[in-house]
């Protein structure tokens, strides 16, 4: 199918003039300006929501002038970062501050707030990256055995399985695997992360919230690919269903398997904050939880802030790249 | 030849019976029911006072006393506490659920009428909304906020509707531009009239599987929270917070952590064969109608 309209393009191509050629390099820009849009929207409505939150969660220059402090010290606090201003100064001073990635300094320890998120964001990326090669490892060759004879008893009781699991929440499976191999075997640490071994369990309860989707997704694909055209093509000219799995079929379903992760991206972060309370891993999940839980709003929102450009670079790549990558999707809005 | 058309029908009648109980309708109806009933039978079923604890019979395992699946770190009836999170469970669930439904299914219509500007916002607003990190957000609401059941359901379903909002308005797209729907408006039918009697009708058996598969998420974002301690007011008997309490007791009372995850994983599952069980339903009638 991906062959015969990118045969059908490139002869197009060749009559068109070199005007409508030029019109066509302008449109392939339009996603992109689209995509500035969109960022320019999630940012104005983020720091807008923060900025809202922030006074609503109690006065700040009370929290940051402690408890017994004097009155005379909180208004010398009000003064100096600006709180006694009308909101709508506030709210451009907030704005600069954020564009320069300044949120303040952390009410905890008193070092710059995105200082503190950055220490924590390697803990997290190591645990995101350990969770999507497990959830590749175990999903595509799951998913290519389950959809390449979906119909065979053994495969239909696999496919069963795998939505059993699809209703296993990943902490609630990360706290049964503490429970059995942690606390009663005793083979792997449930807390930590300084050996390899401790990074066991939290991989493995982080990629339950995605192995049994993305095997799904795979299995679909495959077992759609399987019955396309040209695989009926292929095989009358001699192919043997092996061939066709690994030449055709299983590229279009990583194709599919490769937009839902990238899609995923911004569910695997929401999971590691569990799972990393869960496991006491000091990633940016940990330290969201902790933040909240002692009102450290500088902390927070630089974490919120840092999160949401995060999921939405890792959108956009995924988003961009299969609109160059997959000629499919060009003709689509 | 009378008797030969009944028998014909009779059997085309069990046929068409036959044909609606496969695997799928079958697994869903069966575990639906049992959850339903769990709910509706709670007060028979539950056989001490959730809230009441014993001091004297702490951690006991299950079986001891009459106590199904043991008691908790204050003496506290495990089985009975499970069961009274199922409803809290189902209604925060089923809360969030109609929120995100109503608002994305409101907002999508519209934006299929709608084309211009109304269409542009609503799409930038899902576009915004979906690349929201959710439970961050949820988190700092809910801690601004007080916990308990309206910040829980209210953050949940303003965060999750353009799940709906999305299908709703592709679907939605497709069906005004059918010839029924045409012909209603050439007729003079009104733009709500159309699209509440003509439309929504159509967008029927996909927004059925949708709210049961959206149902399982909102239960297990609900569970999460409350473990975190962000959903459920704390000592309220929910099956988060009985997970957040057996943290550090997992050595000495598994079946604290077992008892509730057990049931979180027993909901999930029901309500996704319960999903699955609709689309089987909706494919058969589909095919019916095509035949």
């Amino acid at each position: 199918m991906s062959e015969i309209s990118s045969t059908a393009k490139l002869t197009t191509d060749a009559g068109a003039s070199p005007a409508r050629s030029r019109a066509e390099a302008l449109g392939a820009l339009v996603p992109i300006a689209l995509k500035l849009r969109d960022l320019v929207v999630l940012l104005l409505a983020l720091v807008t929501l923060l900025f809202v939150l922030l006074p609503l969660a109690g006065d700040p220059a009370q929290v940051m002038a402690g408890m017994d402090a004097t009155p005379a010290q909180i208004d010398a606090i009000r003064a100096k970062y600006g709180f006694d201003q009308p909101w709508w100064v506030q709210y451009f001073r907030y704005w600069g501050n954020v564009l320069q990635f300044d949120f303040g300094e952390s009410l905890a320890s008193g070092q710059p707030a995105m200082e503190v998120v950055l220490t924590h964001l390697p803990a997290t990326l190591l645990l995101t990256f350990l969770a999507m090669g497990f959830t590749i490892a175990v999903s595509v060759p799951l998913g290519a055995w389950l959809g390449f004879r979906p119909d065979a008893v053994t495969r239909r009781i696999g496919a069963w399985l795998v939505f059993f699991f699809q209703g296993v929440p990943g902490f609630v499976f990360g706290l049964v695997l503490i429970q059995i191999f942690a606390v009663n075997l005793r083979w792997v640490p449930s807390l930590g992360y300084e050996t390899p071994a401790a990074w066991i369990l939290p991989t493995l309860a982080l990629s339950a919230f995605l192995v049994p989707k993305l095997t799904r997704v795979v299995a679909a694909n495959v077992a759609e690919a399987m019955r396309e055209d040209y695989v009926r093509t292929a095989r009358a000219f001699g192919a043997t269903r092996r061939e066709i799995l690994w030449r055709h079929a299983l590229p279009n379903a990583l194709l599919g398997a490769a937009a839902l992760i990238g899609t995923q991206f911004a569910f695997l972060l929401s999971g590691t904050v569990i799972i990393e309370r869960i496991f006491s891993w000091p990633g940016i999940g940990w330290l969201l939880i902790e933040r909240t839980q002692t009102l450290d709003f500088p902390v927070v929102q630089a974490l919120a802030m840092l999160i949401a450009l995060m999921v939405f670079a890792v959108n956009t790549i995924t988003d961009l790249s299969f609109r160059y990558l997959d000629p499919r999707i060009k003709g689509t809005n | 030849m009378a008797i030969a058309l009944a028998d014909s029908r009779t059997k085309r009648a069990q046929t068409r019976i036959r044909s609606y109980l496969t695997a799928e309708i079958v697994t869903g109806a069966v575990l639906g029911t049992l959850v339903l009933s769990a709910l509706i039978f709670q007060p028979l079923l539950i056989t001490h006072d959730p809230m009441a604890g014993d001091l004297f019979a702490r951690f006991q395992p299950p079986g001891t006393d009459g106590h199904i699946l043991g008691t908790d770190e204050l003496g506290r009836d495990i089985w009975s506490r499970v069961l009274a999170g199922l409803t809290w469970s189902m209604s925060a669930a089923l809360v969030s659920n109609l929120i995100s439904f109503v608002i994305g299914t409101a907002l999508g219509l519209l934006a299929a009428e709608m084309p211009g500007l109304v269409r542009t916002i609503i799409r930038q607003l899902i576009d915004t909304v979906l690349s929201f990190p959710g439970l961050i957000v949820a988190i700092c609401v809910i801690t601004v906020f007080e916990q308990g059941f309206w910040p829980l359901v209210l953050t949940l379903g303003f965060l999750t509707w353009p799940v709906f909002a999305r299908v709703v308005y592709a679907e939605s797209l497709t069906l005004l531009e059918r010839d029924y729907v045409q012909n209603a408006r050439l007729i003079g039918v009104g733009r709500v009239r159309t699209l509440t009697r003509h439309v929504l009708p159509g967008l029927r058996p996909t927004l059925m599987v949708m709210l049961a598969f959206h149902f399982a998420d909102m239960l297990i974002a609900e569970s999460a929270l409350s473990y975190l301690g962000l959903g459920a007011p704390l000592g309220e008997p929910t099956w988060g917070n009985m997970l957040a309490a057996s943290r550090d007791k997992l050595i000495f009372a598994p079946w604290m952590m077992l008892a509730p995850a057990g049931a979180i994983v027993m909901a999930v599952v029901t309500t996704n064969f319960v999903g699955d069980g609709i689309a089987a339903l909706s494919r058969r009638q589909g095919k019916g109608i095509d035949q």
